[in-house]
């Protein structure tokens, strides 16, 4: 069994799978895996793959043409959750993908487990993105920028920018995600990237106007007498909203 | 312009306290059913499945920012908190405010959109003309293009109403109470033809307006998200065959997208209203809900789930567990065969599984490990499904049987149980017969026809848009 020991990124995968293909082992005698995996089996061979953003591309390219874009969003998403079967459910997918004689059809597939697998954390990271979208709490600094602090569990970013961008194009924004390191910047009518957190100034993203302050209040004060006392259940709430995205919520802190 | 004669100089704080707090009893906050991309100008879009922003301590979803534009009222219903008759603090927004506080929590992100409802200052064009006018602000000055939920006042002139309907993504009315005999003694001032005018006058024209689309592409969109109402449950004796009955009409002769179902708090110390020691009726509301979806997304009709004789829902079993317990002559279910019709009418199978299941048999036969994964509740299907020609484990057909092991599944309400219903221990030799319904509340077929005949009087009625 030869191993493909890939990064965990979208890039790192797509070209693991150009490597493993690539390898002419037999799809039976590889398999994919991401890097932070450490107990190393017996009998197996190990290859690091490094990510190429050329194989990626190419590799990307064959996805959108034979297994269409429905597919592919599904792809992409699942490669965004934190899970460590990702790697080679993918893998395995796009195998069985190529073999058919309609492409777009193997998302249908759910009576086998790769694809089963694939669907199931495309949706995990689809749900955190749309439960983001609503749950991002941007805060005006001085500078006029809406600046917001996530955590999410999967690589959400990517998703969550676009949409962002589209709603307020004519904002400056940016979205940090604290976990990873990442921030996504968006420029007024021109555009966003996804970029390291390095250069992010601390002591500006705590500085706030006073009308930002009375916003804020605001917002408290409606969330705070808009529930029903008749009605209280805080069980109920914990279920729809999580309580580790609160920490970055306003009306929580 | 006429004074506003309470407390002009209020702050901010405290209108958005009084009149957030005035609204928090109109249930609908969905922000769905348009898909809208930003315009180039200005700020805002939709999204088809609408987002929730945060979620209040009661549990429910916070969408938009639901306020009334002002809790003045001339009218006196008995159930309501902001009636005439009633002495509390009372505060209008301007346009300009409601403006200025949507823009900058939208900004945020702290919402999708604005829910503007009111109480009926002076009369009810004068009280639709301000509406009118703050929505034009938003969408025209501002360029807003969130979502808008706006009520329709009743009694409020048709152009009035109209000329709204272009501006927002949802219009709604309240229906308040199911039956007319319901409305005369709780709500005095609004008559039902007061309210379902407006109603059918929003659907002919989002009738015509499908067709003006059809021709010219970018014809102004005239409510793209549909109208809604609400019924409050428990405030006046229906049954809930009637309540069921009324919202089964509504959708089928007013196209309506949503009814919403809000259980009676009482707020208002009144002798025509019912006490309520167990807090207000969660279950009942609950159990509309679960056939409302069932109304909407699984092909039931009312009479299927209830009738005459069995008017008032099972506290103990869901609504389409209790049909399906009553109808095992249709039972097992083979799922790589059903259509998806029968499939829907499976307990543990809802839209997006029987989908998936539809799509994935095309591919190889489907067993009930794949079920699982695609998400089938095999707690409660397993009585009612074979796979190939086989059951998961041995089980009796059998009404007794089954019930009393669906018992056991515990439902997943959205609420603590305690001291709404009281459980009892099943014995060996109990034969799970639920009594249905509560005591006490008998009602005749005479009322539940009055209820669905005073709907059909206005439709046929022909109100037309003006």
């Amino acid at each position: 069994m030869t191993v493909f020991v890939c990064e965990d990124s979208l890039d790192g995968i797509l070209t693991g799978i150009y490597e493993a293909w690539d390898s002419r082992l037999g799809h039976g005698n590889v398999r994919l895996e991401l890097d932070q995996e450490d107990t190393l089996e017996l009998f197996c061979q190990y290859r690091p793959v490094k990510p190429d953003e050329e194989k990626a591309e190419k590799v990307l390219r064959t996805l959108r043409q034979r297994l269409g874009e429905e597919a592919v969003e599904h792809f992409c998403q699942a490669s965004a959750c934190q899970d460590p079967r990702k790697a080679d459910a993918l893998y395995r997918m796009v195998v069985l993908g190529l073999s058919l004689e309609r492409g777009s059809q193997v998302i249908d597939c759910l009576t086998y487990d790769p694809v089963a697998t694939v669907m199931e954390l495309s949706q995990k990271t689809w749900h955190e993105a749309h439960k983001l979208m609503g749950f991002v709490r941007f805060t005006q600094l001085l500078s006029g920028v809406l600046y917001a602090k996530v955590r999410p569990e999967h690589q959400v970013l990517p998703f969550l920018a676009p949409y962002f961008a589209d709603r307020l194009r004519h904002e400056n924004w940016m979205i940090h995600d604290v976990g990873r390191g990442l921030v996504a910047i968006h420029r007024g009518n021109v555009g966003w990237i996804l970029t390291e957190d390095k250069n992010l100034i601390e002591d500006q993203l705590l500085q706030v106007s006073e009308k930002e302050q009375k916003i804020q209040e605001l917002w408290k004060t409606f969330h705070k007498s808009i529930a029903v006392e008749a009605r209280i259940n805080p069980k109920l709430q914990r279920q729809l909203l999580a309580m580790r995205y609160r920490p970055y919520m306003l009306e929580f802190s | 312009m006429q004074q506003i004669f309470v407390a002009e100089d209020l702050p901010l704080t405290d209108k958005l306290k009084i009149l957030s707090d005035a609204a928090k009893y109109d249930v609908a906050c969905t922000s769905s059913g348009t898909q809208r991309d930003n315009h180039g100008k200005g700020m805002g879009n939709c999204t088809e499945a609408g987002i929730c922003h945060s979620f209040s301590a009661d549990g429910r979803c916070i969408s938009l920012l639901k306020i009334l534009f002002t809790n003045e009222c001339i009218y006196d219903c008995r159930y309501c908190l902001n009636r005439a008759s009633n002495d509390v603090p009372r505060a209008s927004f301007t346009p300009q405010e409601v403006c200025d506080l949507v823009l900058e929590f939208y900004k945020r992100n702290y919402i999708e959109g604005l829910f503007l409802s009111s109480g009926i200052l002076y009369s009810p064009n004068y009280t639709m003309e301000l509406i009118y006018q703050t929505l034009y602000k938003l969408r025209y000055e501002y360029h807003f293009w969130g979502y808008i939920h706006v009520k329709s006042i009743p009694g409020a002139a048709g152009e009035l109403v109209e000329k709204t309907g272009y501006l927002a993504d949802r219009m709604s009315i309240n229906l308040e109470l199911p039956t007319t005999e319901g409305l005369r003694t709780l709500a005095p001032h609004k008559t039902r033809k007061k309210i379902l005018a407006p109603m059918r006058l929003v659907q002919s024209r989002m009738q015509e307006n499908k067709n003006e689309l059809t021709l010219y592409r970018h014809a102004p969109r005239f409510v793209p998200a549909g109208q809604s109402t609400q019924m409050i449950i428990g405030a006046t004796p229906e049954t809930d065959y009637q309540v069921l009955s009324v919202a089964e009409n509504l959708y089928q002769k007013f196209d309506l997208k949503r009814v919403f179902y809000s259980a009676f708090v009482r707020v208002n110390e009144d002798e025509n209203l019912p006490m309520l020691p167990g807090g207000p009726p969660l279950l009942r509301e609950h159990r509309l809900y679960q056939a409302d979806w069932l109304l909407r997304f699984y092909g039931f009709q009312a009479g299927e789930l209830l009738s005459e004789t069995r008017p008032n829902f099972n506290v103990l079993l869901d609504p389409k567990c209790d049909w399906a317990l009553r109808h095992l002559e249709q039972f097992p279910v083979e799922v790589n065969r059903a259509d998806q019709g029968m499939l829907l009418r499976v307990p543990g199978i809802g839209p997006k599984s029987a989908k998936r299941i539809v799509r994935a048999r095309r591919m190889g036969a489907v067993g009930f490990e794949d079920l699982k994964r695609m998400g089938v509740v095999l707690k409660r299907a397993l009585y009612f499904i074979t796979c190939s020609g086989r059951m998961l484990y041995p089980v009796k057909l059998e009404e007794d049987y089954i019930t009393r092991n669906l018992l056991q599944v515990k439902e997943k309400l959205p609420f603590d149980l305690e001291g709404q219903t009281t459980y009892r221990q099943l014995s060996l030799f109990d034969d799970c017969h639920i009594p249905y319904g509560e005591p006490g509340v008998q009602e005749t077929e005479g009322q539940v026809l009055e209820a669905v005949r005073s709907l059909e009087a206005v439709s046929s009625m022909g109100i037309r848009a003006v």
